[in-house]
């Protein structure tokens, strides 16, 4: 299948990179075709400004500062997010991508009076996480995990409704040791592989 | 009360707009001092960089580049966030301020490995969003933003009684009577903040 990795980490020395190449690894060897999309790396800007947002409405003229962006959500069957969770959330620059780039009319159409929402990235089948947070699992349930929900419920609900989601967090990261990071290398691995 | 608003809207013909003009207005007629930090208008970065990660729990250094905003957090007494849900959270330069201005040492702090609510000056915390969506559609998802605030924010401060989150949600289908009734209602709430 094709598969679209989604990589926020502004460290290019970071473990953050070591999931990344982890997870292409995972998922090329599995057979699939694999685009990177590198959010630090490639310079993109979150901020969704003031000429953006008039036009947000828009259909056709919404799509356009996100034009390249929109190709490769439209191309790919996979998503994979691999991003560190900072206050419990995507960092700014994720959630930024999610903003500017899953625009109405193209992701999901606009609820009329007698019809509510329908999404439109039906090509999207499968979504997945790889992510590490400084709090703990406990600590994390008990808050909710609002990342995890933006991803896995909120943007799959803009996806195929049969979609298939996989969560997988490295717990407690400031803690963490080489044998910890290590065995959750592996985890990815394996779970990424078998999407 | 010293009250810090953080409001993240780009548009100033918006809705949004009018609705952060109402808090603004009904927190300064209750007598209250308003710090309105205007997010877009303040051109704030959101994109924590690979330096501030770096430096991130090194308290000598991690707050250099953000140093105004971790003051005006530190002297507020109550915090009011006033944004749109955009795809489900907040908007990107609102949760960029969390991601660079809460840092170790400002939001929290650790004692003995264990991390300590730091943020003890906030008193009194409020939310004020619009939703494209209706309501049942935030409640499937668990509404994440208002998890953000209510379960997050809350427990980083020190809030005494209620939080209050003032919503609309359905604004894809809102009219022109939905929005001036919250717009009352929101300055029926911020009056007695």
């Amino acid at each position: 299948m094709r598969a679209l990795v989604v990589f926020a980490h502004p460290v290019p020395e970071s473990f953050g990179a070591a999931l990344r190449d982890t997870t292409v690894a995972a998922l090329r060897n599995a057979g699939h075709e694999v685009k990177l999309l590198d959010l630090y790396a490639s310079g993109f800007d979150p901020v969704m400004g003031a000429d953006e947002r008039r036009v947000y409405n828009e259909p056709g003229i919404n799509e356009l500062p996100v034009a390249d962006h929109l190709a490769l959500i439209k191309w790919c069957e996979i998503l994979v997010f691999v991003y560190p969770t900072w206050w419990y959330g995507p960092p700014a620059m994720l959630k930024g991508w999610l903003e500017r780039v899953w625009v109405p009319h193209v992701t999901f159409t606009m609820p009329t009076a007698t019809q509510g929402p329908r999404p439109g990235m039906t090509n999207i089948r499968k979504i997945a996480v790889v992510t590490t947070c400084g709090a703990s699992w406990m600590l994390s349930k008990f808050v909710g995990e609002p990342g995890k929900r933006i991803l896995l419920r909120g943007i799959r609900t803009l996806c195929h409704p049969l979609c298939r989601t996989s969560y997988t967090a490295h717990y407690k990261m400031d803690s963490s040791t080489p044998e910890s990071r290590a065995r959750y290398l592996e985890k990815v691995s394996r779970k990424i592989g078998k999407l | 009360m010293r009250v810090l608003v953080l409001y993240a809207h780009p548009v100033e013909t918006s809705f949004q707009a009018a609705v952060h003009r109402t808090v603004v207005e009904a927190l300064t007629h209750a007598g209250h001092q308003v710090d309105d930090c205007d997010l877009y208008a303040e051109g704030f970065d959101p994109v924590l960089s690979r330096l501030e990660r770096i430096d991130y729990h090194d308290l000598a250094r991690n707050r250099r580049n953000v140093d105004p905003y971790v003051e005006r957090l530190l002297k507020a007494e109550a915090l009011v966030l006033v944004y749109p849900v955009w795809n489900f959270g907040f908007p990107a330069i609102l949760k960029g301020f969390f991601d660079r201005v809460f840092l170790p040492g400002v939001s929290f702090r650790m004692e003995g490995g264990k991390a300590v609510n730091n943020l003890q000056n906030i008193r009194k915390l409020a939310a004020v969003a619009t939703y494209g969506g209706a309501r049942w559609k935030a409640l499937l998802v668990g509404d994440p933003p208002r998890r953000s605030v209510k379960r997050v924010l809350r427990a980083q401060t020190r809030p005494f009684g209620r939080v209050p989150y003032l919503a609309h949600y359905d604004m894809n289908r809102s009219t022109e009577a939905t929005r001036s009734a919250f717009l009352r209602r929101v300055s029926k709430e911020m009056e007695r903040f």
